[in-house]
């Protein structure tokens, strides 16, 4: 009898976690009014500059928060709060509502863009890999890493640079999950990865703060594609991706856009070169 | 939110893949944690001062500072002065310290349970004090201790996930790498918790049968 009350109690904890999972979200046109009365949209940042920092004192800035608290800013929201994430957990938090916009260099991939909602285009920027000084193996894309069979390759979890090196043949075992930049970093120092890729521009930030002389950048990679990220918003909230778009295009029109991104090393031209249509129909 | 049994069945090669990692470490990490805890409470034990408040220093370090700092000291800082280890290594290192050092506390409860008069038993009949330990005090000492080691091993399986922040494929790192790349959480760690409340309710039982073996103790 014992033994039944325990999994009868199992039971309940389950039915009671399946219950408390399956609230249903409510769907809503009215997701700017409900921002601009709280004063703030929440954004999903990656703490990966140039794209996105956090300051020691816990300032949020980086290109596209910047863009997007100003964009925010002209819509009536009066601020933004950020928090920080993995790659990979952006788009289930922002399915599951907990943020209202990804704002981290999230590049428009087409499994991307038919799970959320993209903005036009904000950031533009190519792949880079850090290896070591003289770049013993040689390599020169995400193919070489496949070929060599004891070569290994660092990359965000979830991130475009992890696919990249899947898609290009490399094995799951030799595609390392690194947490962050500065991981990524120690673990080329300390030859426990052979290459760690991110976009050309975090890398050469990281670069430049390692200041490491036994180091090296190889960018652009050859055969990856330049790739743009836009502001990543909930399915439902296609209204308020809608009025982002229309502030965004005035402030790209107005040349303040460039004025936000191109102290960063971006490119506004890039980025307002192409469209979110024809980037989600890449191949 | 649904739940796609199709995609569970796709995944679960996956995650088995971590579960065996899982295992691994955990075995091998109360193997270490049983040999560095009987190191630990030997030690402790000795006459000479500058063996035994050193060696109890070291314990309490360990037993005062979170398994997770522990990790990236293991992996990232050690690097540094030339120790270069492999994840899998490293993690085991890390669990195994730690959970030595509470392995250690239990080892000196079980000698000191054990009966003043043995020991001066052992002194009478002339035994070395090699003998006396091997072949009177640890035997009646470790039966008693076995439950209580076998529960630190099922928390230590339980803390294998804090590996995955050292790279270590285990099962919640697999189980990350899954929903990263199809954006569904659900399914993955849902499994992941039936996959630890498995093998934790079988552990149990186990336990239980070692209680039942080892626990009374005879006198």
């Amino acid at each position: 009898m014992k033994r039944f009350a325990t999994w009868a109690g199992v039971a309940g904890l389950a039915v009671a976690a399946t219950l408390a999972a399956t609230t249903p979200g409510s769907a809503d046109d009215s997701k700017l009014e409900q921002l601009k009365e709280q004063g703030f949209a929440r954004l999903a940042i990656a703490n990966e500059p140039p794209y996105t920092a956090v300051a020691a004192d816990g300032k949020v800035s980086g290109a596209a928060p910047d863009v997007a608290r100003e964009v925010f800013k002209r819509l009536g929201v009066a601020d933004v709060v950020a928090s920080i994430s993995e790659y990979g957990a952006m788009i289930p938090g922002l399915q599951a509502g907990r943020f209202d916009v990804v704002t981290a260099g999230l590049f428009m991939k087409p499994e991307r863009c038919a799970a959320v909602a993209y903005s036009e285009p904000v950031l533009c920027d190519a792949e880079a890999m850090l290896v070591k000084k003289g770049n013993p193996k040689g390599f020169k894309s995400y193919e070489d890493v496949a070929k060599d069979t004891s070569a290994t390759i660092g990359a965000p979890g979830g991130g475009t640079e992890e696919k990249l090196a899947l898609n290009a043949g490399v094995p799951r075992d030799r595609v390392i999950v690194v947490p962050d930049g500065q991981s990524g970093l120690k673990m080329v120092q300390d030859g426990r990865i052979d290459a760690y890729s991110l976009p050309v521009l975090s890398i050469n930030d990281l670069m430049k703060k390692a200041n490491d002389p036994n180091l090296e950048v190889i960018a652009p990679v050859q055969g990856a594609p330049v790739y743009c990220d836009g502001a990543a918003f909930n399915k439902k909230d296609t209204a308020l991706r809608d009025a982002f778009n229309v502030e965004l295009a005035k402030m790209k029109k107005s040349g303040e856009f460039a004025k936000i991104i191109e102290p960063y090393g971006f490119s506004a031209a890039a980025a307002m070169s192409t469209t979110t249509e024809k980037l989600c129909s890449a191949k | 939110m649904e739940w796609d049994w199709d995609f569970v069945w796709q995944i679960l090669p996956t995650l088995i893949q971590g579960v065996k990692i899982t295992i691994l470490a955990t075995l091998l990490g109360s193997v270490l944690a049983a040999v560095v805890g009987l190191a630990i409470a030997l030690l402790r034990r000795s006459p000479n001062r500058l063996i035994s408040r050193p060696v109890g220093f070291f314990a309490e370090f360990i037993r005062g500072t979170p398994l997770l700092v522990q990790l990236y000291f293991i992996f990232y800082v050690l690097p540094d002065i030339g120790i270069l280890l492999p994840p899998l290594v490293a993690g085991v290192i890390g669990l195994g310290l730690h959970y030595g050092t509470y392995a250690a506390e239990v080892y000196r409860a079980g000698i000191d349970n054990v009966p003043r008069g043995q020991w001066e038993a052992a002194k009478a009949c002339n035994l070395s004090a090699r003998q006396t330990w091997t072949h009177i005090i640890l035997p009646q000492a470790i039966p008693p201790m076995i439950p209580a080691l076998a529960n630190y091993f099922v928390a230590m399986f339980k803390e294998t996930p804090l590996l995955s922040a050292i790279t270590v494929l285990e099962l919640m790192n697999q189980a990350k790498l899954v929903a990263n790349s199809y954006y569904r959480y659900v399914e993955p760690m849902t499994l992941v918790g039936v996959f630890f409340l498995i093998i934790s309710l079988f552990s149990v039982i186990l336990l239980r049968w070692l209680e039942r073996r080892y626990g009374r103790i005879e006198r």
